[in-house]
């Protein structure tokens, strides 16, 4: 097979990123978060297929983070240990809904063309 | 080494990250998150993450760097070492002109036949300019090294001067005894003074940080 393209690369790219950013946005809409119950919660609740790694994650987080849409501070997880944990902001929710909108016209698109809907 | 303990993810995530460009305070953050996420995901979690290769390594220096600074005006060193030692250089440069633009009379001492001039309002002043520097240093989070250069910039600054000029006098006049008593008087003058005058101003402003304790 041949090796992908730098096109295929980018848009595969620019997809993972996309799929990231709203996984963590509708995570941290329901509860605040650390790093690592994003990453299993995300791997959990998708069976798998959506998995992050270190490399991932955390410039995904910093990015948001900087850009407003959460926010993050240190405090103890159940076992006693400090973790960093994120909450959603308000300009975080308010990116969450025209996120869902973008994702849902895509797939849309998606199976208009290529009936990959399992409904 | 991957039995989860919690100092030896700290160590090796700060081993790897150790080129990061950020501030002291930001890159501990980034060690305690990083190597926190690593212990849980080593220890007792089904979701166990193998440690990043080298060059995963180098894509998260990246990628972070990235995120953390998405233009980076100044980075860490000229903030908290340049940029200080400019400003301390260039406030001392300008109080001596001052002081010699408004007709103070320097004060001359005779050594051996050698008269060395001293502005004792300069000396004075000079404390001022070296908390200056030392406080600009530790304001950007500069370690204790960065506060005493930046403090003690004017004085460097004439050192190195001093010693490019001394070879070049011994190689056109040659030898003298004389004049090397004259650099090491020069040396009083322009570097332990004032270096003293501005250390002294630094002290406040050179006491470790809560993060530097830590």
């Amino acid at each position: 097979m041949q090796s992908e393209t730098h096109m295929t690369k980018r848009i595969r790219s620019k997809i993972t990123r996309g799929s990231g950013e709203i996984a963590i946005l509708s995570l941290l809409a329901e509860q605040p978060l650390y790093g690592f119950e994003i990453a299993r919660q995300i791997s959990e609740r998708t069976g798998g297929a959506l998995k992050f790694t270190l490399a991932s994650l955390y410039p995904l987080l910093y990015e948001m983070e900087k850009r407003g849409w959460v926010e993050a501070r240190w405090q103890a997880n159940d076992a006693g240990r400090d973790r960093r944990y994120y909450r959603l902001t308000a300009a975080g929710r308010r990116q969450l809904a025209p996120l869902r909108e973008e994702w849902r016209s895509f797939f849309q698109a998606l199976d208009s063309l290529a009936g990959v809907s399992h409904a | 080494m991957r039995d989860g303990n919690k100092l030896d993810w700290r160590n090796e995530v700060r081993e790897r990250i150790a080129k990061l460009d950020l501030s002291p305070q930001a890159k501990e953050e980034v060690i305690a998150e990083l190597s926190a996420h690593l212990e849980d995901a080593n220890t007792g979690s089904p979701h166990k993450t193998s440690m990043p290769s080298d060059r995963e390594w180098r894509q998260i220096l990246r990628a972070i760097q990235r995120s953390k600074h998405e233009v980076p005006i100044m980075n860490y060193r000229t903030k908290s070492l340049w940029l200080p030692g400019m400003t301390t250089l260039l406030g001392a440069s300008l109080l001596l002109a001052l002081i010699q633009i408004l007709g103070f009379t320097p004060r001359l001492v005779w050594v051996h036949g050698m008269g060395m001039v001293y502005y004792w309002p300069w000396l004075a002043g000079l404390p001022a300019f070296g908390a200056l520097g030392a406080y600009l240093s530790q304001r950007a989070q500069g370690q204790m090294r960065a506060r005493i250069i930046a403090a003690l910039s004017p004085a460097l600054v004439m050192l190195i001067v001093m010693s490019m000029i001394l070879p070049f006098g011994f190689a056109i006049d040659g030898w003298h005894f004389l004049r090397l008593v004259a650099f090491g008087l020069a040396l009083l003058n322009w570097v332990v003074f004032p270096g003293f005058a501005l250390l002294l101003g630094a002290l406040p402003f050179l006491r470790p940080s809560p993060l530097q304790q830590a």
